[in-house]
């Protein structure tokens, strides 16, 4: 069961628009777990639709209806569902991931990078560059490098579940990290563990004495 | 539009809409172009209300927006569900990502040509977890009680929905500490009883 959800301003943002793309697509991830958080962003759309109703009128050109009638006779009706074809899943761990974040992951299998014994990370280019969208695999039993944050960075767990100081997570599961909160993730004995990350600025290994920041390869452009 | 058209396309009296959710599953169904040119009446000139105050947009870009939104609105209109949301929400949908992928693009950004549809597309959400309940997501309150509102909380809720800003740039265009802002959106949602995680109780 979901139990970690993204904060009502959060979902405020996302619903109106001015959330960046990357956390935008962790809170559609989580979305695809929650059926709470999907009525609530139904009625905050609603409310977007509302506030639209309300707006005062501006008027538009007289001849731009004639103009849409063109545009519309050029085309032809949109289907219910263009997404098919986009889904790209060509190996077993991308293939047990959500359809929704399937359709992010690069073409051909995903390129995971080696960060400790047990942590792997495969970064999503989504052409952002304020933000950077990876996804993270905890194998089975093993823990990730105690790290604090520079910058936020939220989680959502896709598959397998994992533990920290403040509790386990499951899949759906919406986590975020404020800079400072120090923490040490590890997964489940039997399973591995993938998860979406979005950070906004590096990660600092605290374990570690030399530093250098291996977890991410955060380089904004 | 020209007087010759008009007559053309109110062939048969057509009766003041009261219920744009239903006019336009008429449009999705019929292809119903009389109908649509109702729609466009009402709705056009708040799109562009909501183009121009999201700020940066002339008149031009203006116009262009809102002629891409309503081509939208009227190619999408047979996918259209009123059990899923009412006119003016499914419109705000797409002029909200309309807009987005139009600054995106501005801003150079997007070049992986992923568009704001494909980032909140809920269309995966019957693989989910949970089962897909068939039930009515209107909330016919909100509208009534958005009136209601103290106006320092409704005045975030529109710089937010009408003009596209975040909570940061709020906080820095009235001058109030970010978090005084965060408690006016969460009182003002409370107040619109919009239901969050606290309320979510397991099957
Ligand atoms: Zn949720």
């Amino acid at each position: 069961m979901v139990t970690r959800h993204p904060d009502t301003d959060l979902l405020v943002e996302y619903t109106s628009g001015s959330l960046s793309l990357a956390p935008s697509i962790s809170v559609t991830t989580h979305l695809q777990f929650c059926e709470n958080c999907s009525n609530a962003v139904d009625s905050l759309n609603q409310l977007g639709g509302d506030i639209l109703e309300a707006a005062e009128a501006v008027p538009v050109c007289e001849d731009l209806f004639e103009k849409i009638l063109l545009g519309i006779d050029e085309g032809s009706p949109e289907s219910a569902s263009p997404h098919g074809a986009k889904i790209t899943a060509v190996d077993a761990i991308s293939d047990s991931l959500p359809r929704y974040v399937q359709q992010f992951l690069p073409k051909g299998k995903l390129r995971w990078r080696f960060l400790s014994p047990s942590l792997r990370l495969a970064t999503i280019s989504v052409g952002e560059d304020r933000h950077e969208l990876a996804l993270h695999r905890i194998q089975a039993g093993g823990k990730a490098p105690e790290h604090d944050h520079n910058g936020e960075e939220i989680t959502v767990v896709l598959t397998g579940c994992f533990s920290d100081e403040d509790g386990v997570y499951q899949p759906g599961d919406f986590i975020v990290r404020e800079p400072g909160d120090v923490h040490r993730p590890f997964a489940a004995q039997n399973k591995e563990c993938i998860c979406l990350s979005v950070l906004s600025a590096p990660i600092k290994l605290t374990g570690l004495k030399r530093v250098f920041n291996p977890f991410m390869g955060f380089s904004p452009s | 539009m020209k007087n010759s058209q008009l007559n053309r396309l109110c062939e048969t009296p057509m009766p003041e809409v009261q219920d744009w959710t239903a006019c336009l599953k008429t449009i999705g169904d019929y292809q119903d172009k009389a109908r649509f040119s109702l729609l466009f009446e009402h709705f056009s000139p708040r799109v562009k209300a909501f183009l121009i105050k999201g700020g940066h947009l002339n008149e031009e870009k203006a116009e262009e927006l809102v002629q891409e939104t309503m081509i939208k609105v009227w190619r999408r209109s047979s996918t259209f569900s009123p059990a899923q949301a009412s006119a003016s929400t499914w419109i705000y949908t797409i002029a909200r990502n309309t807009r987005i992928d139009c600054f995106r693009k501005q801003s150079r950004e997007n070049l992986e040509s992923l568009s704001a549809d494909d980032i909140y597309d809920s269309s995966y959400e019957d693989d989910s977890h949970y089962s897909s309940l068939v039930q009515i997501r209107r909330n016919d309150h909100i509208d009534q009680q958005l009136k209601e509102l103290p106006q320092e909380q409704s005045e975030v809720l529109r710089m937010m929905y009408l003009q596209g800003m975040s909570g940061q740039q709020i906080s820095d265009s009235l001058g109030l500490p970010l978090g005084t802002v965060k408690s006016r959106i969460r009182l003002a949602i409370a107040k619109l009883k919009i239901g969050f995680a606290s309320t979510y109780k397991p099957d």
